[in-house]
């Protein structure tokens, strides 16, 4: 080889060595700089260098570059680039391609410095910003299981406070309650109003930002909201016969503001407190207590329980969805909601277990002076809110399960459930109603979403897989306080037929009802006798001209959705098929078609499985069953109902509008 | 003197490169520098008496943008298969590359090490799939590269299997 070519081969950064055999391999040109770096003993040798044994990566190449010098391929043999260390431990990238000339084993070898660069900073870049989204998608998750955990704080209660006033509402009570009683509801609406508005404002924001979750400074008085909780708590405590109690050694006369929202710190004492009592067997004592740290504030709840769990370690008591085994605790979020809370406000939290017997969960947060606290759910004047407007619906006797973890609620909804006419299994959590589902049949089953044991969701699952694929299908209907449009879309893909958001009133489950398929068929005859008529009247709360308008539209925009049906289908759209067969589904279920709502169930679930093949037949004898409705309710409009009828129906029917009705 | 050749496998970013820093050289840093390429370290240890030397190949993390490269596992004695417990996708990744080294080259002795144990309380780690490696026979681990946490036992527990 020339003086000039080799030059210009090591001034190119290439080292050309022929293979000796026995993984030594002898210089054919001048050696590059870089060369000489990494393999300092090479310099100015004129011996084979056995690079193999000085190299584990090209021990491994060799291995290759042997097969291909014994049978060369035209794709040829090279290696990706790795990392060799120079003796000043400068990292130094090489490459090596083995070459066949004239019956020469050859091994070229290259580093590559500036495309390797080059390629490092691209993955860089596209890793970190990969593991950034990472991050970002798990920071939202957390700030909505902590927004949905607030709702349905607020959202339980609520819930009850509906209930209980509906069912007083139907007692004999008299006209001064019952103006009392209004203004109740009233107020209860308004807070209802709120509690959605907040969902979804936050959860708009959620997506939109994460600056959602920062907050400006707020100062508690540590002491004063552990005492609050105390009391709140105190009848819980009692009935289970645990003593509970602050603890005697806090100073009482101390100043004991530190950074955190005052609700929100009567949360995390509220839940430090239920799981204290969880664990705390009758007759024995539960301490809350404060202590001094310097520039921080420590909280404690001491029980008396068997210690924390030797399987965990205490930060893992602190993770999403942690459950102790025999708990009887919830969703596993309360403890996760106070670490991420008083981390946000700059605390740590942690627990451990105490010598003698029980454990202590403790949190600290820094100390502040001063108060400014405001609450984070300043919420928007309910005056210039509306609330939904409502449509009655019409409730057959069904035969409904019914599952909520709390008490009151149960209770409550049940004997309204019974009072309409209907059978009502009732379950206190998801395992029991996974079980009375298996053991009986039922119309609706109705599943509160935060249940121990088993969620919602997956009671919800598990129901549908036991179905299997059968065309009769039980009509779900999930009960949450979360009902944004991503929650509805999860709820229906869990196999919900339908969302009864919390908090609810009877209305709105029996508009949910008036959907479900009945236990018998109850299609229309071809000619609706009287007797339906007033039925019907009777069941849209005795109004014939709601009915009347109710039966225009339909007869008005049926025609528009059937067409919409076929063109979903010709299209071969299976969402909008799903969609507009829904949305046609809650119109005939009203008149009480239940072979046309069996049709439009039917489409809707090809729709929601893609499979369009059926769709165009099925959409046939819809449009017979259609028809046939159509011609019954013309031929309403010559029918007239009893009015006495019509008037005691009106008695009976459930409250709608409450608040503008009785003004 | 024993020489083993032991291969880190598992995702992008799960913490390979730190674990044989923290091994080898003691040395940790929060800043998550990518490797592209393998990179070769060396380091002996006793076992049984034993004095082995591992030679270990810190392979990139297999993602869209680099694909492993089976070749490197050729010679391999053993292997760590690393997962990060913040990231449950690295555990999931973690179990194909198992089944991608069976196909590829047969049974070989590896542990499974769960990175990252110092951010426990940011896990995600799927526990049903945890207990069901464990009953299939897998060796896992839990290691921080950050506090050195089961940095030592897992490569002692790799060379232990591959000694048989």
């Amino acid at each position: 080889m020339s003086d000039v070519l080799e030059k210009a081969l090591a001034e190119m950064g290439f080292a050309l060595l022929e293979y000796r055999g026995n993984g030594e391999f002898l210089p054919i040109a001048t050696l590059p700089t870089w060369f000489s770096e990494i393999w300092a003993e090479t310099r100015n040798s004129s011996d084979p260098i056995p690079l193999t044994r000085q190299s584990p990566f090209l021990e491994s190449f060799l291995l290759e570059a042997e097969d291909f010098w014994n049978s060369p391929t035209p794709a040829g043999c090279q290696s990706e680039t790795w990392i060799e260390k120079a003796l000043s431990g400068r990292e130094i990238p090489v490459q090596a391609r083995a070459l066949l000339l004239d019956g020469n084993q050859i091994l070229a070898l290259l580093s590559p410095d500036a495309q390797f660069r080059e390629r490092v900073r691209f993955l860089q870049t596209a890793r970190n910003a990969l593991l950034d989204h990472e991050r970002l998608a798990r920071e939202i998750q957390k700030k909505e299981i902590l927004l949905h955990c607030i709702v349905h704080d607020l959202s339980q209660p609520l819930s009850i406070m509906h209930v209980a006033m509906d069912s007083l509402s139907e007692e004999s009570i008299s006209e001064r309650s019952k103006q009392f009683l209004t203004l109740g509801k009233h107020a209860g609406d308004q807070q209802e109003t709120m509690i959605r508005q907040i969902l979804r404002t936050f959860s708009d924001d959620l997506r939109a930002s994460l600056d959602a979750g920062t907050e400006g400074n707020v100062s508690s008085d540590l002491l004063e909201c552990a005492r609050k909780t105390t009391t709140s708590l105190a009848p819980t405590f009692e009935a289970k016969g645990v003593h509970l109690a602050v603890s005697s050694l806090v100073d009482l006369e101390a100043e004991w503001l530190v950074v955190a929202e005052e609700s929100r710190l009567q949360r995390i004492f509220s839940n430090l407190l239920e799981n204290a009592l969880r664990y705390t067997p009758a007759g024995r004592r539960v301490a809350i207590g404060v202590e001094d740290e310097g520039d921080f504030l420590k909280a404690y709840v001491d029980d008396e329980g068997p210690g924390l769990p030797r399987d965990l370690r205490p930060e893992q008591i602190f993770g999403l969805f942690m459950k102790g085994k025999q708990s009887g605790g919830k969703a596993g979020l309360g403890l996760y909601f106070c670490r991420i809370t008083v981390e946000r406000w700059g605390g740590s939290i942690g627990c451990v277990t105490l010598p003698e017997k029980g454990s202590r969960f403790w949190f600290r947060l820094p100390r502040t002076s001063g108060r400014t606290a405001a609450s984070p759910f300043d919420a928007p004047d309910a005056s210039n809110l509306k609330s939904a407007k409502r449509n009655p619906g019409i409730v057959r006797p069904l035969r409904i399960l019914f599952a909520d973890d709390q008490e009151d609620i149960r209770t409550l909804t049940a004997y309204q459930l019974k009072r309409s006419g209907h059978k009502v299994v009732i379950a206190k959590d998801g395992k029991q109603a996974l079980n009375a589902f298996r053991s009986a049949s039922f119309d609706v089953v109705l599943l509160d979403q935060e249940m121990p044991g088993m969620t919602g969701d997956e009671v919800a699952r598990a129901i549908r897989k036991t179905e299997g694929g059968k065309k009769e299908r039980v009509f779900l209907v999930a009960s949450t306080g979360n009902t944004t449009s991503e929650d509805v879309r999860r709820l229906k893909q869990a196999g919900f037929d339908d969302v009864l958001g919390k908090p609810f009133r009877l209305e709105d489950l029996n508009l949910i009802l008036s959907a479900a398929p009945a236990a018998t068929d109850t299609s229309m005859p071809s000619v609706l006798p009287g007797a339906i008529f007033t039925e019907l009247v009777a069941r849209v709360g005795g109004d014939e001209k709601l009915l009347k308008r109710m039966i225009h539209t339909f007869r008005r925009d049926t025609p528009k959705r059937l067409a919409g049906i076929a063109e979903a289908i010709r299209r071969k759209n299976p969402e909008a098929l799903a969609s507009l067969a829904h949305a046609l589904k809650g119109s005939v279920s009203i008149f009480g078609a239940e072979s046309a709502r069996k049709h439009t169930q039917e489409l809707q679930d090809l729709g929601r499985g893609k499979e369009l093949s059926r769709a165009a037949e099925v959409l046939a004898l819809l449009k017979e069953e259609i028809a046939k409705l159509q011609a019954n309710l013309r031929g309403y409009a010559n029918q007239t109902p009893a009015r006495s009828k019509s008037n005691h129906a009106k008695r009976q029917r459930p409250s709608r509008n409450r608040g503008k009705r009785r003004r | 003197m024993l020489q083993k050749k032991v291969c880190m496998l598992g995702s992008f970013a799960v913490g390979k490169t730190s674990l044989v820093r923290r091994f080898v050289e003691s040395i940790y840093s929060d800043v998550y520098q990518t490797t592209v390429g393998v990179k070769i370290d060396k380091k002996n240890v006793q076992v049984d008496e034993k004095e082995v030397s591992l030679v270990l190949w810190d392979i990139y993390g297999e993602d869209d943008y680099q694909k492993m490269r089976w070749t490197y596992l050729r010679g391999a004695s053993g292997y760590l298969l690393v997962a990060d417990g913040t990231r449950k996708a690295t555990l999931e990744k973690a179990v194909s590359l198992e089944r991608r080294v069976r196909e590829e080259a047969g049974s070989i002795p590896f542990v499974l090490v769960i990175n990252k144990s110092d951010l426990i309380r940011d896990w995600e780690l799927d526990t049903a799939l945890e207990s069901q490696l464990s009953a299939e026979g897998w060796s896992i681990l839990r290691s921080s590269a950050k506090t050195g946490e089961g940095v030592e036992e897992s490569f002692s527990l790799l060379t232990g299997k591959m000694l048989g």
